[in-house]
């Protein structure tokens, strides 16, 4: 087992037209890294999972979260280990949470740092 | 520049994918209840799927054969649906494609193709529709139960969950002005459904509590809903219709 792959959500503004590449080149990463053997992590905006930014940061955020529910359930049989950590703003606060994720046996899991997402959808 | 909606009934409904067999029922179905409608494919035949739906409700229903995935397209789209003058009462995203396959074997270019039909075509015409849409309008953006993870659809899971953040997004910023909903079908009888092998389809079928494939008039009256003032109060949601696969074990 290799060093953990973290994608950290990058932020694109109005530039929609970028959501296809970012998307793909995050999917060519998770599936080289699984296959390596290696966890990954994403790195999620959660006020983007609700839609609280702009259209592409939630188009992205919410398909990258898309891509860690694919690739931990087509991954349950070969051991992937694949979850998503949200944010809100204050990236820091991840750490710690971040590496306990990378190294349990834990996968397809939605680890949303912070209280503020109570009492919102579970997207 | 908004728009007010008068020009006809229940005003202009613009469904995309609409040569298909799920977006001809959603278009039948808004022509119902009297809206006139731009039906937009990629595919030719949406011209005769507009004859036939105009000849059938007695409503008005214009054809536009135009690639999505292309500023070009959707501008011609914007083009057409500010002929009437009316604006846009209710706007369908509902062009999809399929292009499945194994995390292992999928090809980077089915995979950004996938995407970019499902996803990023859908955000570039709804912003080219932006000044179009009247007040009070609806957005309906087809997401998919797929959207909670799927085996084999990597690229489709990704598409169908990035609709929902879409809705979410422009639901937010267009309040109270317009509303933005989306729809999550399963496994609905379409050409789509049918493209699987049939022991996986029953084996699927098999796995819903309600016992069966869904209708594609079923999904079309969610839309009809949504698109309604019976739904005034509801945006940025998405409605999940999956006989209760979603909740099955």
């Amino acid at each position: 087992m290799g060093e953990t792959l973290v994608i950290r959500q990058p932020r694109l503004g109005e530039y929609y037209e970028r959501v296809t590449q970012v998307l793909t080149d995050a999917f060519s990463q998770m599936r080289g890294a699984v296959l390596d053997g290696r966890a990954v992590v994403v790195v999620l905006d959660d006020r983007d999972l609700l839609g609280q930014g702009t259209v592409a940061d939630a188009a992205l955020a919410t398909g990258l979260l898309g891509l860690v529910r694919a690739f931990a359930l087509e991954g349950a049989r070969p051991g992937w280990r694949v979850n998503a950590l949200t944010h809100r703003g204050e990236e820091g606060d991840v750490e710690d949470h971040l590496d306990q994720l990378a190294g349990s046996a834990l996968t397809g899991q939605l680890l949303r740092v912070g209280t503020e997402h109570l009492g919102r959808v579970w997207p | 520049m908004a728009v007010s909606a008068a020009s006809s009934e229940r005003g202009l409904a613009v469904v995309t994918g609409a040569a298909g067999v799920l977006g001809t029922r959603i278009a039948a179905r808004l022509a119902e209840d009297c809206h006139d409608l731009l039906l937009v494919d990629l595919d030719p035949a949406v011209s005769d799927t507009a004859e036939k739906i105009a000849a059938a409700s007695g409503r008005s229903a214009l054809a536009c054969v135009a690639d999505l995935t292309s500023a070009q397209g959707a501008d011609a789209v914007a083009r057409a649906a500010s002929e009437g003058g009316g604006g846009v009462v209710v706007l369908v995203n509902n062009a999809g494609i399929t292009r499945d396959g194994r995390i292992g074997d999928l090809e980077e270019a089915d995979f950004a193709a996938v995407v970019e039909v499902n996803l990023t075509s859908a955000m570039r015409l709804t912003l080219a529709l932006e000044d179009l849409l009247a007040d009070g309008s609806a957005v309906i953006n087809m997401s998919s139960r797929a959207s909670l993870g799927n085996f084999g659809q990597a690229n489709y899971v990704a598409s169908k969950s990035g609709l929902v953040g879409l809705t979410r997004a422009l639901a937010l910023r267009w309040a109270p002005r317009v509303r933005v909903n989306a729809v999550a079908p399963s496994l609905i009888d379409t050409p789509m459904a049918h493209s699987m092998p049939e022991r996986v389809l029953e084996k699927l079928v098999s796995r819903i509590p309600a016992g069966r494939i869904g209708l594609p008039d079923e999904v079309a009256s969610i839309v009809a809903f949504l698109a309604s003032p019976e739904a005034s109060y509801i945006t940025g949601q998405a409605i999940v219709a999956c006989g209760g696969r979603s909740i099955a074990a």
